[in-house]
């Protein structure tokens, strides 16, 4: 395999197969029972590894939004487009799973009083606009707006969980804290694993897209030329 | 099941399900592709067949 | 700014407000239309809690938010009109002018209508306050009302460029205003409390401006490449 992308969806198709089983092995057979949660701690591990590497996503697509303002090439929009929609697709299932948590740990399916929970409703609101805005722009300015407004989101997902905390910590006194901070290295464990294979993941599904974004290109490009002749 | 395992069962399906729904929302991207790159194979063979033809119409003359 | 550059901001932020107070359509349109919304929070919420004192604040900013985006959707609009929106691109004005200039445009526009909305909306919901407290809020409008013009300015110029301006705007500026919204409304429920909380009101108020900061570096750092050909 010459192809040095190809190589690299090898590489990272391997780690995360071998990542996602050793951590379903592991939290199903291996991690302990959490003493308060119970069974229902087992979400954990692979609902917060989603919630982080979808924040990686917005961050990978910041970065690549900067790139894209420096550099005008297209494959850096590619990089924020891919990422934003994975991102998106990351931050969709952390407020399901969640909401599923929320239901198992406390009875009921949406608790506007967890703080992770709201923001990510906000930021699931704030990164649908970049498609709304994306499909209108035309031309050149498509993947120069995507670009700006993927790098004002990202700065506003902070802000909003910032926001969100203070207005609840008002209102309510008890914020809940599901991730116990002193996580037994039994279960800190499963949960770097988790985190890694989703990690690996992100990357392998990023690679493959870029991949069909190139092969898209390409396409565009023996068409231009067997029209003009 | 006990212990709210209903729930972890839930939850994992749910990041199976939603998983495998973006694989094939790339398979249909995969899919399009395909389309497109026939398409120009039928551009160009559109292109031979006429071309074989003028060379043949330009033999006659 | 430099002594050219202010007198083109100068020139600008008149131009504008001369045209508005000729015609008065945002302001007049704004005002009308957060009255309505007022109205409609009266008739759906406030008549069936009864004591509205509580959620005053999150009803006069939820309401003045959607207002904004009338006034926001306006940003351009005279240069559309005027088919002169592609002759700013190449115009000899700095970019950072042209964005002050529509920001303070804005905050002006929003001031005209708060000037007229928040003692109404107050009286509506809260029967009434001393003028300390008009004075608190009043504070609370200024610093709300430069987030919503920094943000307003930026995205809509993404917008005025794009294919379904009207339709892009309010899924882009809304969201992003979900922090300004709820801290401007944190800080009038502070002041509006039956013992005014300082402590909470300056906090509010310290985030709004925070708030102010960020996005204006963000805009200084990307709107050259918005308004870009």
């Amino acid at each position: 395999m010459t192809d040095p992308a190809a190589r690299r969806v090898l590489v990272l198709g391997v780690l995360t197969a071998v990542l996602t089983a050793t951590g379903i092995i592991g939290l199903f057979l291996v991690a302990p029972e959490d003493s308060g949660e119970g069974q229902i701690q087992r979400i954990f591990y692979f609902h917060v590894s989603i919630a982080l590497v979808s924040l990686l996503a917005f961050g990978v697509a910041f970065v690549a939004g900067a790139m894209y303002l420096r550099s005008q090439r297209e494959w850096w929009d590619d990089v924020v487009f891919i990422s934003v929609r994975l991102g998106l697709v990351l931050a969709v299932l952390t407020v399901i799973t969640g909401s599923i948590w929320a239901k198992a740990a406390w009875g009921t399916w949406w608790i506007w009083s967890d703080p992770r929970l709201a923001t990510y409703t906000l930021v699931i609101l704030l990164y649908s606009a970049y498609f709304v805005l994306r499909s209108s722009a035309e031309g050149s300015r498509q993947a120069r707006f995507s670009a700006v407004y993927a790098i004002i989101a990202f700065v506003s997902v902070p802000i909003s969980f910032y926001a969100v905390r203070v207005a609840q910590s008002v209102v309510h006194p008890v914020v809940f804290t599901s991730s116990g901070a002193a996580m037994p290295h039994s279960m800190l464990i499963w949960f770097v694993v988790a985190l890694a294979a989703m990690t690996a993941l992100f990357f392998l599904l990023l690679q493959v897209e870029l991949m069909q974004h190139r092969a898209q290109r390409a396409l565009r490009e023996v068409k231009l030329r067997l029209e003009r002749g | 099941m006990s212990g709210g395992t209903q729930y972890v069962v839930a939850a994992y399906a749910v990041i199976w399900v939603i998983l495998v729904l973006y694989i094939v929302a790339m398979g249909l991207r995969t899919a399009r592709l395909a389309r497109e790159a026939e398409l120009l194979l039928r551009l160009l063979d559109d292109r031979d067949a006429a071309g074989t033809r003028d060379e043949a119409a330009g033999v006659g003359h | 700014m430099n002594p050219r550059g202010r007198r083109q901001y100068l020139a600008l932020l008149r131009k504008d407000l001369r045209l508005e107070f000729r015609t008065r359509e945002t302001v007049v349109a704004m005002g009308l239309f957060s009255l309505v919304i007022i109205i409609l929070f009266e008739f759906t919420i406030g008549e069936r809690v009864g004591n509205t004192a509580p959620i005053a604040g999150g009803i006069i900013w939820s309401t003045l938010a959607l207002g904004a985006v009338l006034g926001v959707g306006r940003t351009w609009v005279p240069e559309r009109e005027q088919r002169v929106l592609d002759a700013i691109l190449i115009a000899p004005v700095s970019r950072l002018v042209m964005m002050s200039a529509r920001t303070t445009a804005l905050v002006i526009y929003l001031l005209g209508v708060q000037v007229v909305v928040v003692p109404l909306a107050v009286v509506f919901f809260v029967n009434g306050t001393s003028a300390v407290n008009l004075l608190l809020i009043a504070g609370v409008c200024v610093l709300a009302d430069l987030c919503i013009g920094i943000m307003g300015a930026l995205l809509a110029s993404m917008s005025v460029f794009s294919r379904t301006r009207e339709l892009v705007l309010p899924v882009l500026l809304l969201p992003s205003l979900i922090p300004v919204v709820i801290t401007a409304g944190g800080a009038t429920d502070a002041v509006l409390s039956p013992s005014r909380q300082m402590a909470e009101y300056r906090g509010y108020c310290l985030f709004l401006a925070v708030y102010a900061v960020i996005f204006a570096l963000v805009a200084y750092a990307t709107f050259d490449y918005i308004l870009d050909d």
